[in-house]
């Protein structure tokens, strides 16, 4: 009897069958449709430039100095850091290191969950902060998959002793209260591009960290120009993203260090 | 003199009076000094004061439960306890907004929540709905403050209009029902959403959040209601309608109950990292305690008993004890459920192992804590004594012109 049910040269049941699938294929494209439209809205939006960063594991000698330099212009608490050196794991003998800034990710945790909408995408991709809107709650600290946010727990009072060695402050001291990251140095790349400068090229319009870094491990600068060293970057070889299954997409890229590339 | 003036109602006040004033110097030096001075870190930010926010909503879910069971289903007799249950809920609403006042970094903001809206933020809906529902629960328990003797006979005319709003009672629960179904089951969504740590992230969270909160809220206005009763005459119960109540209270804790522990469970069905981890700190790390003895026996199997077997129900002795361990076991079920979503730190580095972290509240949390937790026995205190916030005979002068058919004694 089953087997006859299931039979699909039964006449009746294939018409049934054939409406079934019919209403099933609908609400496929009806729930994709839903869902694209929700994903869209809380997407970072696309402007001209799309600015990425990609850190050679292979370069990276773990000396810190990215750190310093981030510290001095971007003014941040020495116990705060914006862009943390890790340690990542042993390649034959050598310690490979995993600098760790903000991931500056397409689809941010911490832009979705903030209340007042104090975290923000800015149309190149850039994940902002506005400090004078942020009540102070850490929700996005909860939510950030990187721990790439730090809380301002104490005023950060005093003289900044990463300056001048590595750098002069370019932005505004947070206050007391509102948590805060790295903001792929904002300010140089905006007063860069007014100026004509190329972020990424051009030192003036770069980040800090990738500008101070001795050995050349970090590459800056625009996913939407595929000549621009990113985009050749991420062509020529293989690279990863941390934690990619959560579909955070973030815009920084890791080129792993491999045995073969040490030889 | 000095006899007359110590009586016990004096010192429970002087009491709260002491731990309100401790309170107040401690959270007056947390905005001082700022949020560097509790035990919160970057990896844990999230400690004692959310505890007490989400358990305080959670308790004051009474209100809006009993609220729609009164004026929605009809279960009009039980009118006088669902009155209790709105003033139980103004005081846990309340609580929650001075426990989110002090954890928040910028409490001078606060206002920014109501102007700058993100609608994708689980918290900006919470906000939004507990803002809206605290100004329901303030017309809903006017006709309560209207009983004030001084106001009564200072301005007769503003409390017969307070009075007054009980006739859209009714409409209010409506509304007061949206609210808290969205922003009771959120706060559960707001940890259910955190893709990042995968012992949070799940759909059930909300309805946990959502049915524990019912649970306990009713628990804890039956059980506020009793022990007030017990206390002083100027609380009067019907003690067969609570019992009722507590009955209905025991089926649904058994529902909760084997979902509670299906979820538990189910947690590692597919393995994700960090969730069985989640599940090892609570069932044999540092929360074991918590979760077996204050969460699963006290706080569910010992209340279901008392509660669902009739002789300990008809108890009072009993009865009190079970709702008591229900509110505690849903305060139980918030900290564990926050905390160990925090102490197990996921790695973003590819290959690293999950390391682990601790929270314990400082002293200065725990004050301030406590202090707010006083607030609430406090305006609790004063109400069933001049309010009569706890007084199961007062149905049928104040509800006359709606005809309320409440006046039936239930045969237990």
């Amino acid at each position: 009897m089953n087997h006859k049910r299931s039979d699909p040269t039964d006449k009746n049941i294939n018409r049934r069958a054939f409406l079934k699938l019919t209403a099933f294929g609908i609400a496929v494209a009806a729930g994709t449709r839903a869902v694209t439209a929700t994903k869209a809205s809380s997407e970072a939006p696309k402007g001209k430039h799309q600015w990425a960063m990609v850190i050679d594991q292979s370069k990276c000698v773990g000396c810190g100095y990215c750190t310093l330099a981030c510290q001095a212009h971007n003014d941040v608490n020495p116990e705060i850091q914006w862009n943390k050196v890790l340690k990542d794991r042993l390649v034959g003998e050598k310690q490979v290191f995993l600098p760790r800034p903000c991931m500056h990710c397409e689809k941010a945790p911490c832009v979705e969950v903030c209340p007042v909408e104090a975290s923000y995408y800015r149309d190149d991709g850039i994940v902002m902060m506005d400090y004078d809107l942020c009540i102070g709650c850490r929700y996005c600290q909860v939510a950030c998959p990187y721990e790439a946010r730090s809380f301002n727990w104490e005023k950060f009072e005093g003289e900044n002793r990463a300056v001048p060695e590595w750098g002069y402050p370019e932005v505004e001291r947070r206050p007391r209260g509102v948590p805060e990251k790295c903001s792929f140095c904002y300010q140089t790349i905006d007063r860069g591009l007014a100026q004509g400068l190329k972020p990424g090229v051009d030192q003036a319009a770069t980040p800090a960290c990738v500008n101070v870094c001795p050995t050349g491990a970090r590459i800056f600068g625009d996913l939407n120009d595929p000549e621009s060293n990113v985009s050749k970057a991420l062509q020529d070889n293989p690279s990863y993203r941390l934690r990619e299954n959560l579909g955070t997409k973030p815009r920084v890229y890791y080129l792993p260090a491999t045995a073969k590339k040490e030889a | 003199m000095l006899k007359k003036l110590i009586t016990p109602w004096t010192v429970w006040l002087a009491f709260l009076g002491l731990l309100l004033l401790d309170g107040l110097i401690a959270g007056l030096f947390v905005f001082w000094k700022g949020l560097g001075i509790t035990n919160l870190t970057d990896l844990v930010p999230w400690g004692l004061w959310i505890t007490i926010d989400l358990s305080s909503i959670a308790l004051g879910a009474g209100a809006f439960s009993l609220c729609a069971g009164v004026y929605l289903f009809g279960l009009k007799r039980y009118q006088p306890i669902a009155r209790t249950a709105t003033f139980v809920g103004l005081i846990g609403y309340t609580m929650a907004t001075l426990a989110l006042i002090l954890d928040i970094g910028k409490p001078e903001r606060f206002w920014h929540s109501l102007v700058y809206w993100n609608p994708h933020s689980l918290l900006w809906e919470v906000t939004m709905c507990v803002v809206l529902y605290l100004t329901v629960l303030v017309f809903e328990t006017m006709p309560i403050f209207a009983n004030l003797e001084w106001l009564r006979k200072r301005f007769p005319r503003i409390t017969s209009m307070m009075k007054r709003v009980h006739d859209y009672a009714p409409f209010l629960a409506i509304v007061g029902l949206g609210l808290s179904s969205l922003h009771q089951s959120s706060l559960g969504a707001t940890y259910g959403v955190i893709k990042a740590r995968p012992f949070w992230f799940k759909p059930e969270m909300s309805v946990l959040f959502m049915l524990s909160a019912i649970i306990g809220g009713i628990s804890l206005t039956l059980f506020a209601s009793m022990l007030a009763a017990r206390l002083t005459s100027k609380a009067k119960i019907n003690d067969a309608l609570i019992e009722r109540v507590a009955q209905f209270v025991g089926y649904l804790l058994l529902g909760y109950f084997y979902f509670r522990v299906w979820d538990a469970l189910a947690v590692t069905y597919a393995y994700d990292p960090g969730r069985s981890e989640g599940l090892r700190l609570i069932t044999k790390g540092s929360l074991a305690f918590n979760f077996w003895v204050m969460e699963m026996l006290l706080g569910m199997l010992v209340p279901l008993i008392l509660l669902l077997y009739k002789p300990t129900r008809m108890n009072r002795f009993w009865r009190m004890i079970a709702l008591f361990l229900v509110a505690a076991g849903v305060v139980a079920f918030r900290w564990d459920t926050n905390i160990t979503g925090f102490l197990v730190v996921m790695p973003y580095i590819p290959g690293q192992a999950i390391a682990y972290t601790s929270y314990k509240p400082s002293w200065i949390e725990i004050m301030t804590g406590a202090a707010i937790v006083a607030y609430g026995l406090t305006v609790f205190s004063l109400g069933v004594k001049y309010l009569r916030v706890v007084d199961h005979t007062l149905i049928e002068s104040e509800h006359e012109k709606v005809n309320v058919e409440a006046t039936k004694h239930v045969v237990a």
